[in-house]
C-alpha cells in the first residue's frame, strides 16, 4: 500500500485503533495518547523557576520527584485565564525530562479511536500546524485534535490557537 | 564523612543508619527561594561594605573590589530575570568559590540555614528554565517548600564570570 493511501485511511495505528485521553482546552476537544499519560492529578500552585518560558509555570513535587509544569493554554497563546481548578496530565516519554505536567482545563474520559476514524489533519487545525497533530477525529459531532505532545514539547515555535 | 561506613551499632544493639545531612544557606532572589551549600561559603557581606565597579544595569556579572582583590560578582537577580531597580535593603553578597575560584553572589536577602538530606536532592527539570541546567545543583523539599539549589561550580563557569576573574 502506498504511504499516501495508508495515511488517507487513518493514522490510528496498525492494531485497530488507539486509546487516548480526551480533554478540553479553551472550549475545544483535544487528546493525547493514553500510553503517555502516567496519571491525572489535581492542579496545585507550582514553585516558580527562574527564567522559565512563558508557558512554564514552574515545578511541582510528585512522589519524591520534581517535574516541570506546562500550561497548554499559554503554550497555545490563549490569553483568557483557565478554570479555577484545572487538571494536570503527567506525561511521560515526551521532551528531555522523564515526565512533565501538562495543565489542561478539564479531563473528560479515555476514548478508543478506531483506526479508520482518525484522519490525517489538514495543514492547520485551529491554527496548530499539522506537524504537531497525530490526527483528527469526530467526537460526538465535534472535532477532536489528537496532539503529538512529543513534537509539541520539542519546539519553541509560537502557536496561536484560533477559534 | 565520605569513605567512612555509615552504619554503626548503637549501644542497645540496634543497627542505625545515620543520615548524612548537609547545611544549606537559604536566600531569596525576587520571590524565589534558593539555597547554597555552606561548605564553600567563606563570608556573607552587606553590600555597603564593598565596592563594585560601574556596570551597565542589565549586566549579569560585575567586578567586586574586596580586600585588595578583584572578584567576579554575579547579580543573581539579573541572571534570574527578577532584578529590582534598586538593591533591596536586605541584600547580601555571598562569598564562595566556583571551580576553586573566589566568586561573589548578590542576593536579595539571606533567610537562614537549614539541614537537608543530600539524597533527596533531585535534578532540576530541563524544561523548567531556559538557563543552563549546570547552574543548578537541584531541587530539595523542606517543610512544603521547594528550595532551588544553585551550583557554585556552574555559576563559576559562566563566560561572564571568567571575564571578571583575576586569572
Amino acid at each position: 500500500m502506498a504511504p499516501q493511501a495508508q495515511r488517507d485511511r487513518g493514522v490510528g495505528g496498525s492494531s485497530g485503533g488507539a486509546q487516548v485521553v480526551l480533554f478540553q482546552l479553551a472550549g475545544k476537544s483535544f487528546a493525547v495518547e493514553l500510553g503517555q499519560v502516567e496519571q491525572i492529578i489535581d492542579y496545585r500552585e507550582p514553585t516558580k523557576t527562574p527564567r522559565r518560558p512563558p508557558h512554564v509555570e514552574g515545578v511541582i513535587e510528585h512522589r519524591g520527584r520534581y517535574l516541570a509544569v506546562l500550561n497548554l493554554r499559554k503554550r497555545f497563546g490563549v490569553a483568557e485565564p483557565g478554570p479555577a481548578h484545572p487538571a494536570v496530565l503527567l506525561i511521560t516519554g515526551a521532551g528531555p525530562d522523564p515526565r512533565v505536567g501538562l495543565v489542561v482545563d478539564q479531563v473528560l474520559r479515555v476514548l478508543s479511536l478506531p483506526s479508520d476514524g482518525v484522519l490525517t489533519p489538514p495543514p492547520r487545525v485551529f491554527g496548530i500546524r499539522a506537524e504537531y497533530i497525530r490526527g483528527v477525529a469526530n467526537a460526538a459531532g465535534r472535532p477532536l485534535v489528537w496532539l503529538d505532545v512529543t513534537k509539541l514539547l520539542a519546539t519553541a515555535e509560537a502557536i496561536t490557537l484560533l477559534a | 564523612m565520605e569513605g567512612r561506613t555509615l552504619v554503626r551499632r548503637a549501644a542497645r544493639g540496634r543497627v542505625q543508619t545515620p543520615v548524612a545531612r548537609e547545611q544549606v544557606l537559604l536566600f531569596r532572589v525576587g520571590e524565589g527561594l534558593y539555597g547554597i551549600g555552606i561548605r564553600g561559603l567563606w563570608e556573607v557581606l552587606s553590600p555597603e561594605g564593598i565596592t563594585s565597579l560601574p556596570t551597565p544595569q542589565y549586566q549579569i556579572c560585575t567586578a567586586l573590589a574586596y580586600r585588595g582583590r578583584r572578584l567576579p560578582l554575579v547579580r543573581l537577580g539579573e541572571l534570574f530575570g527578577v532584578s529590582a531597580d534598586t538593591v533591596p535593603p536586605n541584600a547580601r553578597v555571598l562569598l564562595t568559590q566556583g571551580r576553586g575560584q573566589p566568586l561573589g553572589l548578590l542576593v536579595d536577602e539571606v533567610l537562614g540555614v537549614v539541614d537537608v538530606d543530600p539524597q533527596h536532592i533531585a535534578p532540576m527539570p530541563v524544561l523548567a528554565s531556559m538557563l543552563s541546567p549546570a547552574l543548578f545543583r537541584g531541587l530539595v523539599g523542606k517543610e512544603d517548600r521547594v528550595i532551588i539549589l544553585v551550583s557554585e561550580d556552574g555559576l563559576g563557569e559562566m563566560a561572564e564570570v571568567a571575564r571578571f576573574s583575576d586569572g
